[in-house]
């Protein structure tokens, strides 16, 4: 019976235990990338991504050569932490030195990576329920709006006009997407046969639009439009750690 | 006296100063096949004008075998320069020739020509006959993905047939990128009689696969059609290779290898300026060579220390044949003194020795003068470029990542926006206050507004009163009828005058019916509360039960 119990306590033991502080650092620390990367990936699966497990992933993934991935995670980490350092210095080092390129941000954008498209969201919501609830509960009770409510509107409406633009920045970095393969064609056609107007590489960020057989329409950095296959872009919304592209090993 | 000596002699003097002459030499072909024609050059210098050459071609004393004939002058008048050129056929057998001095007689003077030798080797692939025939030169060895393979097409021709051209070379080979330089560009061999023409072939994914490469050259077989047009004909060739490709090896791969495979070599790295300011920016200049992919290798970080602020400024793209690439830092020194450039490592994979090597820049010293800042700001700028060109993007480097152990993250990464719940949430109570939007207000207009409703209900009460009377018609109750056509008469005035039913008179009634029989009214009046009043026998009324019932109509049609 204590034999059962000592198994017993030792299972719950290692469900519960978080994985080792520090592991994955002191491997990047000493170059042995793949042992960091390895060490965060189960970290990720186990406990879910956050923002610094995902800019030490892409910093790993960076040094392995893996430019693609390394840009998914980090403009994912900045979708969780829009000023996160690490994913900060990666994309600005991929931009500098690893030739890669991604679109300038408008002003919506720059506006909207302020707070992150999900505090967006929440403002917008709580300004236009603000507004429509100072608006319709004094009419509803046959009132005249007294100090308290114009305040109320005012700021609402305040909140919900400058939610706008945060709005509209957050839905078009959401339509972007990174380019996974070496040497994507981008073609004049949504076709296989379709005539390469010119070529993307693997970690470029493209801006992307409508989908039409098996293609994505794609705007590049300096503004050229065309059509990639879907397959070879990964949305940088909807996911957490990078899409394994890698054609798996025969039995 | 003295004087007119003097300038005697020094004109004497100018006059026996012999000018001096340089002599060099060419043969084409450097070295010969035995029998190749060659060709000589030889091309004089002097500080006199020289003019044109006499009887050159009888002072020449051609060794045995060798045949050689003066072939003309390359002249210009009142030139210091002359060339003479000579065309031979070399000896049959091999050895080192020497042509003896001879002497070149211009107008002005003579000028000895000195020996000249000749080297014959059998070695050289010089065939005096023969078919043109096309060799493939690649490396016999494995292969790794992403190495640039330097091949060639050599097409060898004879003095019957010479190799003028190629065209249409195609290349089929999977796992492999083939390019060429360009379809025109083809390098002579040294006989004259062929041509090289250099390929590259990259790996891209391991494995065995076939490769096959095709083109046609073009042959001149001499024939002469006519005066003006020698006969030439196209040969194809083809060649079939199995090629193995292998990954580069991951044991002992250096952790910064930046993907470069072949045999590198440094030029000593070169600096803008040894003698700074603090916070001047000086440019750092390291040039790779080698054979090797060299347009692959990504640019190596060199971090910033104590001493440095670095950035990549740029990199001088060269063309893929010249075999060199440069890339190009800007260091911002922070602190005075003698300082070094930071040593910059470029491993390699050497595909020969199957091993990895390492090429280094070393440190060039630099004298730093100036006062230390509080902080010196890296710069941002490339002090090289022109005005008006945007800055070169820097160099920050990759920062060193710190993740928390034991912090819940999330599964996806899904905007809220994409939340059906959220959106569910919001409209169900947008459609909930809209519903109660409209319920309040239309019982607050019912509220405000109550003779709607009080003559809805009267019009309910006289359709209810008026089929009670008229059951009581069937049923022959007069009574009964009296009564109902009486309540239906009383609810239907009602709402008109604003008066409670019960309290409504005759006269009342008449007011709201003012074109109605007072007569009938008072009758059907007296035979419903007869009882009290001792009244007419009720089944008079009955008799007018079309004329009530108009009445009954009127006054639901005002309500």
């Amino acid at each position: 019976m204590s034999r059962y119990l000592s198994l017993l306590a030792l299972w719950v033991l290692g469900a519960t235990a978080p994985l080792q502080a520090g592991v994955g650092e002191a491997a990047y620390e000493r170059g042995d990338f793949v042992g960091a990367l390895q060490t965060w990936r189960a970290q990720a699966e186990a406990d879910g991504v956050t923002a610094e497990l995902l800019s030490a992933i892409g910093n790993a993934e960076w040094k392995l050569g893996h430019k693609g991935r390394a840009m998914i995670c980090w403009e994912r980490a900045l979708l969780l932490s829009p000023r996160n350092p690490v994913a900060l210095a990666g994309i600005k080092h991929a931009l500098g030195a690893g030739g890669t390129d991604r679109p300038t941000q408008t002003w919506s954008e720059n506006y909207a990576a302020f707070l992150g498209a999900d505090l967006w969201l929440i403002l917008g919501a709580i300004g236009f329920w603000g507004t429509l609830l100072a608006v319709l509960v004094p009419k509803l009770r046959r009132q005249t709006m007294g100090d308290w409510t114009q305040r109320i509107l005012i700021t609402s409406a305040t909140l919900f006009a400058l939610s706008i633009p945060g709005l509209y920045g957050a839905y078009t970095l959401a339509s972007r997407a990174v380019v996974r393969r070496t040497d994507v064609p981008v073609k004049l056609t949504p076709t296989v046969l379709g005539e390469a107007l010119n070529g993307t590489a693997e970690g470029d960020v493209l801006r992307t639009g409508r989908k039409l057989n098996g293609h994505t329409y794609v705007t590049s950095a300096d503004g050229k439009g065309g059509w990639v296959k879907s397959t070879e872009l990964e949305p940088i919304w909807g996911g957490a750690l990078p899409v394994n592209l890698d054609q798996p090993r025969a039995p | 006296m003295r004087a007119a000596f003097a300038i005697l002699a020094c004109f004497i003097a100018a006059s026996l100063v012999r000018a001096e002459n340089h002599i060099t030499w060419e043969i084409t072909p450097p070295v010969c096949g035995p029998g190749q024609p060659f060709r000589l050059q030889v091309r004089i210098e002097s500080d006199d004008i020289l003019g044109g050459a006499n009887q050159v071609g009888r002072e020449i004393k051609p060794p045995r075998g060798m045949v050689l004939r003066y072939s003309g002058q390359v002249f210009r008048a009142n030139a210091t320069e002359a060339t003479l050129n000579f065309s031979g056929v070399a000896p049959e057998e091999e050895g080192n020739y020497v042509l003896p001095a001879f002497n070149a007689r211009f107008p002005s003077q003579v000028v000895l020509v000195p020996a000249i030798t000749l080297i014959v080797s059998n070695k050289t692939g010089y065939r005096k006959e023969g078919r043109a025939r096309a060799e493939l030169v690649l490396p016999e060895r494995t292969f790794y993905v992403g190495e640039k393979i330097a091949g060639g097409v050599v097409m060898r021709g004879s003095e019957q047939e010479t190799v003028t051209g190629s065209f249409g070379l195609e290349c089929e080979a999977e796992g492999f990128t083939f390019q060429t330089e360009g379809s025109s560009f083809t390098q002579p061999l040294q006989d004259g009689l062929g041509l090289m023409k250099p390929f590259d072939l990259t790996p891209i994914r391991a494995g065995q696969s076939e490769f096959s490469l095709s083109g046609i050259m073009l042959v001149n077989t001499g024939d002469r059609i006519s005066s003006l047009n020698i006969s030439g004909r196209d040969r194809p060739f083809n060649f079939r290779r199995k090629l193995t490709v292998e990954h580069v090896p991951e044991t002992g791969r250096p952790a910064d290898w930046g993907g470069s495979i072949g045999k590198l070599e440094i030029t000593p790295p070169d600096l803008s300026n040894r003698f700074p300011e603090v916070g001047e920016p000086i440019k750092l200049k390291l040039t790779l060579v080698g054979e090797g992919n060299l347009e692959r290798i990504i640019a190596p970080e060199i971090p910033g220390t104590d001493t440095w602020d670095i950035a990549l400024a740029s990199e001088l793209r060269q063309r893929r044949s010249e075999g060199r690439r440069t890339f190009i830092y800007t260091l911002v020194p922070r602190l005075p003194g003698d300082l070094k450039t930071p040593a910059v490592r470029f491993p390699t994979f050497n595909p020969d020795s199957k091993k990895f090597e390492t090429v280094e820049f070393v440190s060039v010293a630099v004298k730093v003068s100036g006062n230390a800042p509080a902080k010196v700001e890296l710069v941002t700028i490339d002090p090289s470029a022109k005005v008006g060109t945007p800055a070169a993007k820097m160099i920050t480097g990759l920062l060193t990542p710190t993740v928390a152990a034991g912090v819940k993250g999330v599964a996806k990464i899904e905007p809220l926006a994409a939340s059906q719940p959220f959106w569910l949430s919001n409209t169900g109570a947008l459609v909930a206050l809209l519903l109660a939007t409209a319920v309040i207000s239309v019982v607050g207009y019912f509220a405000a507004h109550p003779e709607f409703l009080i003559r809805r209900r009267a019009r309910a009460n006289l359709r209810r009163a008026r089929a009670a009377a008229q059951d009581a018609y069937r049923r022959q109750d007069y009574a009964a009828y009296a009564r109902a056509m009486t309540q239906g008469l009383r609810t239907g005035a009602a709402p008109l005058l604003k008066a409670e039913p019960l309290a409504l008179t005759q006269s009342d009634i008449l007011r709201a019916l003012p074109t109605a029989s007072p007569t009938l009214i008072e009758a059907i009046f007296l035979a419903a509360d007869g009882e009290k009043y001792g009244a007419k026998d009720p089944r008079q009324t009955i008799a007018e039960d079309a004329q009530l019932q108009a009445m009954l109509n009127t006054l639901e049609a005002q309500l």
